[in-house]
């Protein structure tokens, strides 16, 4: 069963197509990555999946229903701008959003001393969200999102921010959340994180879905002609022919090899010219992917 | 509709907790009955201490008169004024001055009276006191005596003096307001106070609440927070929400101020009276305020209230920060200047043409229908034809600003120019 379906949904905003007949389904029970550069059609398409605007043509499934009937008390959506009413206190917040998705009052108050603890925010509850650090709003603002126990969990960006020990905490509530039964839905840049913690994703271009399906499915198609090298000394075999492009991230270099092209001939030629540390034939990183993708369909290169 | 009640309890909880709201809801209603009872005040502490006054009569003529004219008595029955009769005695009359001076001074008598020999001629007496400021007592005594006078003058020229008081007796105009039932009710300025008061309450209140609203609406916006909020609730619940719960906060206060003055205007006078200073106040000749023009106030404030703040709301959704939506608050603070520079004419002649289309015209219909309900009851279907205009704008004006509401609050940056809103509204 599919929590989202999105099925050739367009929408315009005067001469511009925000959407172009998207279609991707999100299957329940996943980690979906929404990819995309910077105004490619994401937000719009989150908030047409919340019903803030109205597609203008096809039609989206939540939960398999697509009446009009609100089903968006079953969705936590942690927005890339944060913003809390700054005046509130922490506890009061936390009880607002509860009733706005239609918790009871006894419920609120049980599940807010957990989190707070869980979250360490247990001495705030009563100060006013402005006497809060940058870092404990962003985890406030994470406790909203899920504290309704959502089967949809959408986060936007939802690192950024953060100091590591927060980022583990907040990963590990995702993951959390996941086991619970939630479906996630990740719109980033940060293609580490898709890699790392998702199995499906869409990638956006333009309004419309350029690449779909499981992470493993798409590398596989992109082939192992990539590889990965870390090296010390003359890098002249970087102009080799055999080398279609390479991409120097300074800690090593990732090479997408011409077509055709033998990695063992390669290795063999760079020994000769300097230390080699490191040389792994892989599957292309969604990094790659997603530029080689966008930069093939003539867009911003934007990860 | 559960979630319009859980963001109008948020609006209404954090705004009444307010020490502003509180202050201003406490204050205002307090300064309004200080403002009554200084009068009832001043004249209870005056009325406590009895005046001796010495009286140097050089005429010889007039202080016998005197206790027959300074009736006025305490609460004890005793008289207010004592005066007590100096006598020169071939002294000098700086001499008894002195004297006199150093009673004052000494607290013995409250001040002293030189009426000159000449009196009849010049017209003129000296009155030393230590508080020569005290309204009643400089103008009771200049009145009482120069009757003393007058009479005394009118004698000696073999004329009677109540002929010539009667012959002599002005002109006394008493207003009377004519209300549709037909009553007659006798009436003075005092009418139109509270007219003042109200129609000023409306206007302040629309405009305070309409622009608290949009600060709301503004700080939504530029925190964010209207980003999650969207995501549970639709923005047009959002906006109702909004408007209906600054809304209840300021008709809290309205309700609080309203009730407080209705008090003062039903029962103010027979208070004071029963505190002995009830002549005070009836001075002042304040009617009570009918019941049917408090219920209109509200009805007009509530309508009154809505039209303006869906277009605050919009204005709060348009724009980036206060310095920007100063300018589009222009027109609307104009539309509700209008009635208020207006308030003579229509109260003066309320049912002139000016005034009865200004009570129509839905901008300017819930200020200036009130005066004119408050000054002489307009026929009934004019108020029907009002409200009537008034709900339809309201509704239309729901359509547009809604739409300029839901796409306005999650647009940052620029602010639209006229096509472009145009645009937001066929989104």
């Amino acid at each position: 069963m599919n929590s989202v379906e999105f099925l050739s949904v367009t929408k315009d905003f005067g001469d511009v197509r925000a959407v172009d007949h998207l279609t991707f389904s999100i299957p329940q029970g996943s980690i979906y990555g929404l990819l995309g550069p910077n105004g490619a059609g994401k937000t719009t398409s989150l908030r047409m999946l919340m019903q803030i605007i109205l597609p203008d043509s096809g039609s989206i499934r939540v939960f398999g229903k697509d009446e009009k009937k609100s089903y968006l008390d079953r969705i936590g959506y942690l927005p890339e701008e944060r913003g809390l009413y700054r005046k509130m206190k922490v506890k009061d917040v936390i009880a607002f959003f509860g009733e706005l998705h239609g918790m009871k009052p006894f419920e609120i108050k049980k599940r807010t001393a957990f989190w707070l603890e869980r979250f360490d925010l247990l001495d705030w509850s009563d100060r006013k969200v402005e006497e809060l650090s940058r870092g404990m709003q962003q985890k406030l603002q994470f406790i909203i999102t899920v504290f309704h126990e959502p089967d949809l969990i959408i986060l936007d960006e939802p690192f950024t921010g953060l100091d590591p020990v927060n980022a583990q905490l907040v990963k590990d509530t995702i993951l959390e959340e996941h086991t619970r039964g939630a479906t996630i839905i990740f719109s980033t840049h940060l293609m580490e994180q898709v890699e790392k913690l998702c199995d499906r994703i869409c990638l956006i271009h333009r309004g419309r879905a350029i690449l779909e399906g499981k992470i493993q499915d798409i590398k596989q198609k992109f082939g192992k002609n990539h590889v990965i090298v870390s090296y010390t000394g003359d890098s002249d075999f970087l102009s080799e022919p055999s080398i279609q492009s390479y991409n120097d991230y300074g800690n090593y270099v990732e090479i997408l090899l011409a077509k055709e092209a033998n990695p063992q001939a390669l290795l063999k030629k760079m020994i000769r010219q300097a230390n080699v540390h490191k040389f792994e034939v892989t599957e292309p990183s969604m990094h790659e992917i997603f530029i080689e993708t966008v930069q093939s369909l003539g867009g911003d290169k934007n990860g | 509709m559960d979630k319009i009640l859980t963001i109008i309890r948020r609006e209404y909880n954090t705004r009444v907790r307010t020490k502003g709201f509180i202050i201003s809801t406490v204050l205002i209603p307090l300064l309004l009955l200080v403002g009554f009872a200084i009068p009832v005040i001043a004249t209870l502490m005056n009325s406590e201490k009895p005046q001796k006054i010495a009286v140097v009569d050089q005429s010889g003529q007039i202080f016998s008169h005197l206790q027959s004219v300074f009736t006025d008595t305490l609460k004890n029955g005793k008289h207010l004024y004592n005066f007590l009769p100096v006598k020169i005695e071939g002294k000098e009359v700086t001499a008894v001055k002195n004297h006199l001076t150093k009673q004052v001074e000494a607290k013995q008598i409250q001040g002293f009276l030189i009426i000159p020999a000449n009196v009849f001629d010049t017209g003129k007496i000296q009155y030393y006191a230590k508080n020569v400021s005290n309204f009643s007592v400089n103008e009771r005594l200049s009145r009482r005596i120069s009757r003393i006078v007058t009479r005394i003058r009118l004698e000696k020229q073999n004329l009677d003096p109540a002929l010539i008081q009667t012959l002599t007796k002005g002109v006394k105009l008493e207003t009377f307001k004519v209300t549709r039932s037909g009553k007659q009710q006798k009436d003075s300025g005092a009418t139109f106070a509270i007219t003042y008061i109200l129609v000023f309450m409306l206007y302040m209140a629309i405009l305070i609440y309409g622009a608290t609203l949009m600060r709301s609406v503004l700080e939504e916006k530029t925190s964010r927070v209207v980003e999650v909020v969207v995501s549970s609730v639709s923005p047009f619940k959002l906006m109702a929400g909004k408007i209906l719960g600054v809304g209840a906060v300021s008709f809290t206060q309205m309700l609080i101020w309203g009730i407080t003055l209705f008090m003062i205007s039903v029962y103010g006078v027979s208070l004071a009276a029963s505190l002995g200073a009830g002549d005070v106040l009836a001075k002042f000749h304040i009617p009570p305020l009918d019941p049917v023009v408090l219920l209109y106030f509200f009805l007009f404030f509530i309508l009154g209230y809505i039209l303006y703040s869906i277009f605050y709301a919009a204005i709060g959704a348009m724009v980036n920060s206060e310095q920007e939506a100063g300018q589009y608050q222009t027109p609307i603070i104009m539309l509700l200047v209008i009635p208020i520079m207006l308030i003579i004419p229509v109260v003066s002649n309320p049912d002139s043409t000016l005034a009865v289309s200004l009570s129509l015209f839905p901008f300017t219909a819930p200020i200036i229908m009130f005066m004119r309900i408050s000054v002489l009851m307009p026929p009934a279907w004019q108020i029907v034809l009002s409200f009537l205009i008034l709900g339809l704008t309201i509704w239309g004006s729901i359509w547009v600003t809604a739409r300029i509401y839901r796409v306005g609050i999650l647009m940052y940056g620029k602010r639209p120019n006229l096509p472009e809103l145009w645009k937001w509204i066929k989104y």
